[in-house]
C-alpha cells in the first residue's frame, strides 16, 4: 500500500495512496472543526448583538473561548496539514516519507482536540483563545494543547522529510514549484511557533497542577510568539494557495521567481516579530522593543504581503491577456470564470485580505494609533477579515478542487457551490467592515453587554453602535449562510456525492 | 464541454501555461498588467486614506498643547 501511486488524468501528478488519505483524513476533520467553530460564532454574534442578546455572560465566554480554538486553530491548522501533503508528496510525485508517523501525529491531533473540546464544552476551560495567565483552566486543556501541537510539529517534519525523499528519489527536475517553496516557509513559521508554543505551554500547564509559577508579562510575550505567529502560516499558506488557485483556473503566470521566493523568505525572517503588536500597550515592554519590532520589522513582511498582492493578480491578468483577453484594462478580468467557486475565492480572498484585513492591520500596528484601536472590536474586524475572509476563502476555494482531484467526487449542489463565495465573501465584508466602524467607536470586544446594565457607573456609546453593530450582525449571519452551504456541498459531496467519470478527471 | 459539479479549471484546464518572458519585456511587468497597476494605485489611495484619518482621530484624543 506505501508503494501505490494513481495518476491524476487532469493534472498528470502522481498521486502516493497514503497522502491520498492523509489529505482526506485532515480536509474532513478540518471541516468537523469549522461547523463547531461556525455553530459558536452564530451565537457569539446574536449575543453582541444587543437587541438579542442572546447567551448568558458564562455561555457567552465559553462560546467565545469554543469559537477562537476551533476557528483559529483546529480547522486552519487541520487544512493546512492537508496543504502540506499535497505540496509535498502530491505536487513532486512523491511518497509521504514515514506513513505510520503520519497517521500516528493524524491521530495525536484528533485526541488533543477532542480534549480540549471536551475541557471547553464542560465549562472546564473559559479562559478564551489566548487563555491568559491567571486564569485558569483545567491542566486537560493545556495537556489537549501540548498533545495537538506536539501532532502538528511531527507532521512538519513529514512534511520536511518528503523533500528529502523526493529529491533523493529524484522524482522532479529543477527547483520545488513555487506552491511548495511557499508550503516550505509556512512549515518553518509553524516550527517556530510550535515552538513558542512549547515554551508556553508546558509551563502553563505545570502551573495548572501547581507546580511552578508562570508570569503573567512573560507569558503574553512568550504565548503570542505562538498566538500570532500560527495566523503567519496561515498568511503563507494562504498565498501558496492563492498561486495555487491561479493556476488550476486560469492558468495564471508566475511573473518572477526569484520575487515570489523572495517575498516568502521576508515572512519567515519578519513575520514572528509582528506578534509584538499584540503588546503595543503593554506597559512591560519598552518603546525600543515595540518600534523595533512593529514599525521595521513588521513592515518587511507587510512588504512580502504586498508583492504577493501584485503578483498573484498580475500573473493572473497576464496569463489572461496571453490567452487573448487583452482589449482595454480589464477585459482579462470581465472575461474570467467567475462562475468558478475557485476562482471567485481566489479573488475574493485577495481582495478583502489586502484592501480591509491589510489596510487595517498596518495600522493598527502603529504604535500611536494602537492606543486607539486596542481592545476595541477594531481588532476583531481586522482579524475576521485576514483570517477568515482571507485564509478561510481561499482554503474553501481549493476545496472545490480538492473534491474532484483527490476525493475524486463531483461537487454536489453546483448552483449552491458558484453562489457560495459570493455570499461568504460579501457577509464577510459587511461583517469586517461593520466590525471596524463600532470599534472606531469605542465598542470594546470581548465584551458580554455592551450597555454594561449591572455595572456601577455609565457608558454611553455613539447611537451609531446600535445600528453599525446591527448591521455587523446581518453581514455576520449573510456569511454564516455561505459556510453553511460550503459544509453542506463538501461533506454531501465526499459522502455522498457522485464519483468522477471513468477515464475523465483524477 | 461543462461538466454539471466539476469546476471549469479541470473541465477544460487552461491551455499549457504561457511564460511571462512570451509577453515581451520591452515596458516591464507594470507594462504587461497595467489592470492590475490600476489596482494597485487604487490600493495605496485606500491605504493613505485610512492611515491619515486614523493620525486624525488620534488627534482628538491625545490633544497636543
Amino acid at each position: 500500500m506505501n508503494g501505490s501511486f494513481r495518476t491524476c488524468p487532469t493534472t498528470g501528478l502522481k498521486v502516493h495512496a497514503q497522502a491520498d488519505g492523509l489529505i482526506k483524513a485532515n480536509a474532513v476533520v478540518a471541516t468537523v472543526a469549522l461547523l463547531i467553530g461556525g455553530i459558536a460564532a452564530v451565537l457569539v454574534m446574536l449575543t453582541r448583538w444587543q437587541a438579542i442578546h442572546l447567551l448568558s455572560a458564562e455561555w457567552f465566554y465559553r462560546m467565545l473561548t469554543i469559537h477562537g480554538m476551533n476557528m483559529l486553530i483546529f480547522f486552519i491548522l487541520f487544512f493546512e496539514m492537508a496543504v502540506l501533503y499535497f505540496a509535498s508528496a502530491v505536487l513532486l510525485n512523491s511518497r509521504v516519507a514515514t506513513p505510520r508517523l503520519a497517521w500516528f501525529s493524524f491521530w495525536l491531533m484528533v485526541l488533543g482536540t477532542v480534549i480540549v473540546e471536551w475541557t471547553m464544552f464542560a465549562g472546564k476551560a473559559d479562559v478564551l483563545f489566548t487563555s491568559y495567565v491567571p486564569l485558569r483552566a483545567t491542566p486537560w486543556y493545556y495537556l489537549g494543547v501540548i498533545l495537538f501541537a506536539v501532532g502538528a510539529l511531527l507532521v512538519v517534519c513529514i512534511f520536511f522529510a518528503t523533500l528529502v525523499v523526493a529529491r533523493r528519489e529524484k522524482t522532479y527536475t529543477g527547483s520545488v514549484p513555487l506552491v511548495t517553496f511557499g508550503a516550505a516557509t509556512a512549515a518553518i513559521i509553524a516550527v517556530i511557533t510550535l515552538g513558542h508554543g512549547a515554551a508556553i505551554y508546558i509551563p502553563t500547564f505545570l502551573w495548572s497542577l501547581d507546580l511552578m509559577h508562570v508570569d503573567a508579562q512573560v507569558y503574553r510575550l512568550v504565548w503570542w510568539g505562538l498566538g500570532h505567529s500560527s495566523q503567519q502560516i496561515n498568511v503563507a499558506a494562504m498565498v501558496s494557495v492563492w498561486y495555487l488557485l491561479g493556476a488550476f483556473t486560469v492558468g495564471a503566470v508566475v511573473l518572477n521567481e526569484k520575487i515570489s521566493r523572495t517575498a516568502f523568505v521576508l515572512y519567515v525572517l519578519f513575520i514572528s516579530m509582528a506578534s509584538a503588536h499584540h503588546l503595543l500597550v503593554d506597559p512591560g515592554m519598552g518603546p525600543t522593543w515595540k518600534v523595533w519590532n512593529t514599525s521595521y520589522a513588521m513592515y518587511l513582511a507587510v512588504l512580502a504581503s504586498m508583492i504577493h498582492g501584485f503578483t498573484v493578480p498580475a500573473g493572473v491578468e497576464l496569463g489572461q491577456r496571453l490567452r487573448g483577453y487583452a482589449k482595454g484594462l480589464f477585459e482579462w478580468l470581465r472575461k474570467a470564470p467567475w462562475g468558478d467557486p475557485g476562482f471567485s475565492s481566489l479573488i475574493f480572498s485577495i481582495i478583502i485580505f489586502g484592501f480591509v484585513g491589510g489596510i487595517t492591520g498596518v495600522t493598527f500596528g502603529t504604535e500611536q494609533i494602537n492606543i486607539i484601536a486596542h481592545n476595541t472590536l477594531r481588532i476583531p474586524g481586522h482579524f475576521h477579515a485576514t483570517v477568515v475572509a482571507g485564509t478561510a476563502l481561499a482554503f474553501m476555494g481549493v476545496t472545490y478542487y480538492v473534491i474532484p482531484l483527490i476525493f475524486r467526487k463531483q461537487i454536489a449542489f453546483w448552483p449552491l457551490a458558484k453562489i457560495q463565495p459570493y455570499l461568504f465573501a460579501v457577509g464577510m465584508l459587511i461583517f469586517s467592515v461593520a466590525m471596524t466602524f463600532a470599534g472606531t467607536f469605542g465598542a470594546p470586544r470581548r465584551h458580554w453587554d455592551m450597555t454594561f446594565s449591572q455595572a456601577p457607573y455609565e457608558v454611553q456609546f455613539s447611537p451609531a453602535v446600535d445600528l453599525v453593530m446591527g448591521v455587523m450582525a446581518i453581514g455576520g449571519l449573510i456569511a454564516a449562510v455561505g459556510g453553511a452551504i460550503y459544509i453542506l456541498v463538501t461533506v454531501w459531496s465526499v459522502f455522498f456525492g457522485r464519483p468522477m467519470p471513468e477515464g475523465g478527471q483524477a | 464541454m461543462a461538466l454539471h459539479g466539476v469546476p471549469q479549471g479541470i473541465v477544460s484546464p487552461p491551455t499549457s501555461t504561457p511564460r511571462s518572458e512570451d509577453a515581451g519585456d520591452e515596458h516591464g511587468i507594470g507594462g504587461r498588467t497595467p489592470g492590475t497597476v490600476i489596482l494597485v494605485f487604487v490600493f495605496l489611495l485606500a491605504f493613505v486614506l485610512y492611515y491619515f484619518v486614523n493620525w486624525k482621530l488620534l488627534s482628538f484624543v491625545w490633544r497636543i498643547g
